[in-house]
């Protein structure tokens, strides 16, 4: 559900001239809703949409990855997917 | 200004670079100042309502007030959903131009999807627009 009334908001956002990118950790309930641009870090768990507690560096890569999205070919409507191996060994 | 693609998505091209951007973040994860009054979860039709946070608050004056995720991990470490340090730290490092002064944390679970569309959506977007100052927007599901 947050995950597409987010989609909601980023899209009236980008209306007015914004330019806005989502970052998702729910693509399918995303991706229904077109978002403008996207990044689906992939096997992230909802409530970890940066990565774990404490994992400053992931965390700063994830949002990092998500901007640079915007200087890259546009994709409106796709939600682009990325592999974060340190997100899996980080697991308790 | 906007555009509207081929495929009918809201589509705003940033032409000049990153490192002059200022950034905001916007999220859908029910983050709002501890001394702001929390979303409100005993209404089961949700909580329309949405919180504004200071680009220089503190993060451990930050709290989640959700009931439709696991926000036990955010509780510890805000930033798994709702980045300020990484964004101070992309700003330190000069990979964007600035912090916006002004963010927006809401409670994306709601039954009232059509206010949600009609009258959430756009107030929060009139807000970022007119008083962040931000040229990019992030924003997080939760």
């Amino acid at each position: 559900m947050c995950h597409r009334t987010v989609v909601a908001v980023q899209r009236e956002i980008e209306l007015r001239g914004l330019t806005t990118v989502l970052i998702t950790v729910s693509p399918d309930a995303s991706r229904q809703m077109r978002p403008p641009r996207a990044l689906y870090p992939a096997g992230f768990k909802i409530g970890n949409s940066l990565g774990r507690p404490g994992m400053r560096e992931l965390q700063t890569r994830v949002l990092r990855d998500a901007l640079q999205l915007i200087k890259e070919p546009p994709r409106p409507g796709e939600i682009v997917e990325r592999e974060y191996p340190e997100y899996g060994a980080g697991e308790q | 200004m906007a555009q509207i693609s081929r495929k009918c998505v809201p589509f705003t091209p940033y032409e000049r670079e990153l490192s002059r951007a200022t950034v905001a973040l916007v999220t859908a994860a029910g983050v709002h100042r501890k001394d702001q009054p929390p979303f409100n979860i005993a209404d089961e039709l949700g909580d329309l309502t949405f919180r504004i946070i200071g680009g220089e608050d503190d993060t451990s004056d930050l709290m989640v007030t959700h009931h439709h995720y696991d926000h036990s991990e955010a509780d510890r470490d805000i930033n798994v959903v709702f980045p300020l340090v990484p964004l101070r730290e992309l700003a330190r490092e000069g990979f964007i131009g600035g912090v916006a002064r002004e963010h927006i944390g809401y409670m994306g679970y709601t039954m009232q999807l059509k206010q949600m569309y009609e009258e959430t959506a756009p107030q929060i977007a009139e807000e970022i627009d007119k008083k962040s100052r931000a040229d990019i927007i992030v924003l997080t599901g939760g």
